[in-house]
């Protein structure tokens, strides 16, 4: 494609003033990279970053890359961990970032939030109408609201405990990808029944549209509870899950694990004492003081039927903090310590057991890389695996990280197949797409393919994400 | 600074700001990030990039690259943040460092011999 830097720069500049379009080099890599492992590539560097402020001049910004034929790629805040956020073609990156209005009508029971704003910018000004943001992701930091719901991941919540973010969404404004501003669903708290665009447009990962308004349900904020438990070994965790579900005990609002490993590492990064074995943490909330009291205490003898070393409520806050930190701290550690490959498995509950053992021989005996450790944790409530390969090396080639990332990949994408599951937090199509093909039928690919042609004849946006390129 | 010296510092910068894990957690706290209107490349993340690309040859020294780099307060936020959620790395330390390289033009394919 031949396209022409300084006409394409001066052209978005008229749209939206020439401070927002940057078609530097410096600036075109920092928007390309994410947190894929291996380098970027000539054709992953943007011609343009563009910046605008709302969906009028994202309009026009589509409507003319419609008109040039230009692929646009959306960028929140490159968090993705599965290259969702790395540009496939060469093209135009459309950042969010200079949309973070937010206002809350509580009266109305809802909020509407610009997406470019960060996942804990939300909860903090959720938090003056005394309300819960329903997202959690690790990264909520820097992770945009706009990427969330556009992904619909769980992260940290148990599905069957909370829901996922797109079932708080009471409606959208939306930029169509050949340029239409649509709005959809509605301003009541009651969700439309039937068919309704904006479940199209939730989890749509940017394929079909960009969020430039997201409408979510203000949720009372709810009172939590928290629970830590010690195993021997992290199978016993893995029963505990299973038994949670086949006996139908409310699952935690969290319920996250450590391996052994996982949670040496873990604890040590906070300044805790090394544990026996494997760890567990929960969270419980329900809507009253008592209420939740009570579900913690009931799940603390549920627990205690399995096989805890020791398993108790943690009332001290700073405690609990720190527990709780040690689980995001792990993942940070071990790549501090080496180089991390990590997957996500999500098999069918009464499976886990069988996924867990077949994760962890998969890391063992990697044909790519000899000798990878493996290392897991995650939140094995809903069920999520997360197993990885840990290098205990920073000191590895670009080809040999892309060859262990790919062989992770494809061979845990076989695990989700076997043992029923898909993933629900990664996000799919970007690196998944060979997944969606050996999971459905043909005919379930070909109607994703079908439907992103009917709004996006051009292939404009993320093109390259929904035919599996990397 | 001589052609070893400039060679010892293209290696360690490399070699460190090959840790980043591309978290992007320090960006939200750059005061140049802020004043920018959120560019990304007046982060700490965005210049540790532009760093590791300018030396593996992928940018050319250029006024945008220059910019970005010097943006740079030095208030040391981002090691705060690198240290307490990141991969514990002296950002500002290496951004310094960078600066030092690229004020001795010593950067390889540099077009400038001077900055």
């Amino acid at each position: 494609m031949d396209v022409n830097v300084s006409k394409l720069t001066k052209d978005l500049g008229k749209i939206v003033g020439k401070d927002h379009v940057r078609a530097d080099k410096p600036t075109a890599v920092v928007y390309a990279k994410d947190v894929m492992p291996w380098d970027l590539e000539e054709k992953n560097i943007p011609y343009a970053v563009v910046r605008p402020l709302n969906s009028k001049e994202i309009s026009k910004i589509l409507k003319y890359a419609n008109e040039k034929l230009i692929p646009v790629h959306i960028h929140g805040s490159g968090t993705s961990l599965v290259g969702l956020a790395r540009p496939k073609t060469k093209g135009i990156v459309l950042d969010t970032a200079r949309m973070k209005k937010i206002t809350a009508y509580p009266e109305r029971g809802y909020f509407e939030a610009e997406p470019g704003l960060h996942v804990a910018q939300v909860r903090k000004e959720l938090a003056k109408y005394n309300a819960m943001l329903p997202v959690f992701p690790g990264s909520e930091l820097v992770a945009t609201i706009g990427g969330t719901v556009a992904v619909n991941t769980s992260a940290h919540a148990v599905d069957a405990a909370l829901g996922k973010p797109g079932d708080f969404v009471l409606g959208f404004e939306v930029v169509l990808p050949t340029g239409e501003i649509i709005q959809t669903g509605t301003e009541s708290t009651r969700r439309p029944a039937g068919i309704d665009p904006t479940k199209i447009f939730i989890g749509s990962e940017g394929l079909l549209g960009v969020l430039t308004l997201i409408r979510m349900r203000l949720i009372p904020l709810p009172y939590f509870e928290h629970i830590v438990a010690y195993y021997n070994t992290t199978e016993d965790i893995l029963d505990a899950v299973m038994a949670m579900y086949k006996q139908g005990i409310h699952p935690p609002l969290f319920f996250e694990y450590l391996d052994e490993r996982a949670a040496k590492i873990g604890f040590e990064a906070v300044g805790l004492d090394e544990p026996i074995g494997a760890v567990a943490m929960m969270r419980v909330h329900s809507w009253s003081k008592v209420g939740s009291e009570d579900k913690a205490q009931k799940f603390l003898e549920f627990l205690k039927t399995g096989n805890p070393i020791e398993a108790r409520i943690i009332k001290d806050t700073e405690e609990w903090n720190s527990i709780w930190s040690s689980r995001a701290e792990a993942g940070n550690y071990m790549y501090r310590l080496g180089t991390t490959f990590g997957s996500e498995i999500s098999p069918r509950v009464d499976k886990l057991k069988d996924a867990f053992q077949e994760a962890k021989s998969i890391v063992t005996n990697l044909e790519s890389y000899k000798d990878a450790e493996f290392i897991s944790f995650g939140h094995i409530g809903a069920p999520t695996i997360h197993a990885y390969a840990f290098i205990p090396t920073k000191d590895i080639s670009n080809d040999m990280k892309k060859a262990i990332t790919l062989e992770m990949r494809e061979k845990t994408e076989d695990l989700n197949i076997k043992y029923g599951g898909c993933g629900g937090e990664w996000g799919l199509t970007a690196q998944r797409v060979s997944f969606l093909k050996k999971k459905y039928e043909k005919e379930v690919y070909e109607v994703l393919v079908k439907m992103k042609k009917a709004l996006d004849p051009n292939d404009i946006l993320n093109r390259g994400n929904l035919q599996g390129w990397i | 600074m001589d052609i070893k010296e400039s060679q010892t510092v293209r290696n360690t910068l490399l070699q460190e700001i090959g840790k980043c894990r591309a978290c992007r957690f320090c960006i939200d706290v750059c005061p140049a990030y802020q004043a920018s209107e959120w560019v990304e490349n007046m982060s700490p993340y965005g210049r540790l990039q532009i760093l590791k690309y300018l030396i593996n040859g992928t940018l050319d020294e250029d006024d945008p690259l220059i910019y970005s780099i010097y943006s740079c307060l030095q208030c040391g936020r981002c090691d705060r943040l690198c240290q307490a959620k990141g991969q514990n790395l002296d950002v500002s330390h290496l951004i310094r460092l960078g600066k030092y390289l690229l004020s001795q033009g010593l950067v390889k394919g540099s077009k400038n011999e001077k900055v």
